[in-house]
């Protein structure tokens, strides 16, 4: 073997050496590169799922009628025992649920009416069906107390503990001429409008009208 | 071990009073819940299930379920 052909073969590991160096670097960034946008990927898949499947539950509560209210206050101590986070929405007739026994302000007089047509708290509230002229919410409520079905106002109180959000449509509550010092206590209740709703109920996996 | 006593308690009772019974619980104690509703063997395999708590037993008793409820 001559001694040309040594050099060349030496210049010829020596170029190939440093293009593979070359490659070899390529593919190392490549692979990093690919690396920082699986993790950034992921990263966002978890935002998007989180922000659109949050564990939530918001109710619409629009009925003013004890069966309904019953039914909000099953679901929302239940899906609170569950570990949800609950969000109820009073609105129009159901504000009237919230009031007071006895609470009147002193108000015009077409709020006055209101004030005495509308059910004077969950005590005083009518069936959706077979109301009987109030005949049939007292049935109910008997019926209620002999199966162990927790009464409405029980149920208030157990959502205040498990954490419930209680909010009431301010517009409700002006249209029908209502005070907030006519509503029962409630720990952190709110007064709000359609916003405040859609931006609660919008990331949540759960949202019911009643 | 604490007993949670549910019987005559209809839905949504008997999981509203373990999930209470269990906020002030230790991880790792156990607790004894009795209820007579009928939803109770499918509501409190769905209760452990969603909060990720262990059902260490289900069982009829006398006209009754005894559920033991391990928290994690």
């Amino acid at each position: 073997m001559s001694v040309a052909s040594i050099g060349g073969g030496l210049a010829f590991d020596e170029r190939h050496g440093a293009r593979i160096a070359a490659l070899e670097s390529e593919v190392f960034e490549l692979q990093r590169r690919s690396l920082e946008q699986e993790t950034s990927l992921e990263a966002l898949s978890g935002t998007l799922q989180a922000g659109g499947q949050a564990d939530k539950l918001s109710l619409i509560v629009f009925s003013g009628s004890l069966d309904r209210l019953i039914a909000a206050f099953v679901l929302a101590t239940g899906a609170a025992a569950m570990g949800m986070q609950v969000s109820m929405f009073f609105t129009f007739w159901a504000t009237a649920a919230l009031r007071k026994d006895a609470a009147q302000a002193d108000k015009p007089l077409l709020a006055r009416l209101f004030g005495w047509m509308l059910p004077k708290g969950v005590k005083k509230l009518p069936l959706s069906q077979m109301n009987l002229g109030g005949g049939g919410p007292l049935m109910i409520r008997h019926l209620m107390k002999q199966k162990g079905v927790a009464s409405v106002e029980e149920m208030i109180t157990l959502s205040a503990e498990l954490g419930v959000e209680l909010n009431v449509c301010a517009m409700s509550m002006d249209l029908l001429g209502m005070k907030a010092e006519e509503l029962l206590d409630y720990p952190g209740r709110s007064f709000c409008g359609v916003a405040k709703f859609l931006e609660t109920a919008a990331p949540g996996k759960l949202t019911l009208f009643l | 071990m604490e007993l949670v006593d549910a019987r005559g308690k209809s839905c949504p009772l008997p999981i509203v009073l373990i999930a209470k019974a269990l906020r002030s619980a230790a991880a790792g104690d156990q607790i004894t819940v009795q209820s007579d509703d009928r939803a109770f063997p499918e509501d409190i395999r769905a209760w452990c299930r969603k909060t990720n708590h262990e059902l260490a037993s289900l069982e009829t008793r006398d006209g009754f379920y005894e559920a033991v409820v391990k928290k994690p």
